[in-house]
């Protein structure tokens, strides 16, 4: 009974509130990792217009050209910004990097391995997404 | 068959990440080299794909984002349920999803490298 009283499931693992940046930053990679999928898929559909000849490709263009199509992909440019300093943040912290060393539990049981270190890396991926999100819309708007 | 180790997988999926990162940027200057909107019309395009060397980023780009990703796909997957059945079905599912993504962008990077658009 108890046992399933815990099991959230999928609303669980969408609740980003609960246990601070970490909780958010772990939330926001899966996140974009299949967004980011999801784009790459329909990357691959889009771009295979080409073998259909220029009035296909133009007529695709036509369709992602558009100030939607922008907006899409200047989501798309965070997500990818994002995806990767945070992926480089673990990737260091899987290695043993920035973690700390291990040291006697006390109170208040704060975990080493979650630093500042750690907390400041999220922040600034967040950060360089939303600037390479402008730097994006400023390049596809700009012209 | 031999399951391969969860870690070999992992530094696969970082190694696949680390290049996949590398060349997108390179994919991404060819852009922005010609000024965005030039660089997406069609003659701009074709060639582009003609140009061997690109078409060979093109390629690894397709191979190492797939593999990626589908990957990625299966982590998140198993971290959801676990079960003999279910962690088979979706570690193969992502398998065939993988093959069927490169093969469909290996086709279009092929016929227009080789003039066939």
């Amino acid at each position: 009974m108890e046992k399933q009283e815990n099991k959230e499931g999928i609303k669980g693992w969408l609740n980003p509130g609960r246990y601070g940046i970490e909780r958010f930053a772990y939330w926001l990679m899966r996140l974009t990792g299949i967004g980011l999928l999801v784009y790459f898929i329909a990357h691959i559909y889009e771009t295979s217009a080409i073998l259909d000849g220029k009035a296909a490709w133009d007529k695709m263009l036509e369709l992602t050209q558009t100030t939607e199509g922008h907006i899409i992909l200047a989501i798309v440019i965070g997500m990818c910004v994002f995806h990767t300093a945070n992926g480089i943040r673990l990737m260091l912290g899987h290695g043993g990097i920035g973690v700390g060393k291990p040291g006697r539990p006390d109170y208040p049981y704060a975990p080493r391995s979650i630093n500042m270190k750690n907390k400041m890396c999220i922040y600034v991926s967040i950060g360089l997404a939303a600037l390479a999100m402008l730097y994006g819309l400023g390049v596809m708007f700009g012209e | 068959m031999n399951k391969m180790r969860e870690s070999i997988v992992m530094k696969v999926h970082y190694g696949t990440a680390l290049g996949a990162v590398a060349l997108v940027a390179v994919h991404i200057l060819f852009r922005l080299t010609q000024g965005f909107s030039e660089s997406l019309q069609y003659e701009s395009v074709i060639a582009n794909y003609e140009f061997l060397p690109y078409a060979l980023v093109l390629e690894l780009i397709l191979v190492l984002i797939s593999v990626h990703g589908f990957n990625g796909l299966r982590v998140i997957l198993l971290e959801l349920k676990q079960g003999r059945g279910y962690e088979k079905a979706v570690t193969y599912g992502c398998i065939a999803a993988m093959v069927a993504v490169i093969a469909y962008g290996s086709r279009t990077i092929i016929m227009t490298s080789l003039g066939m658009a």
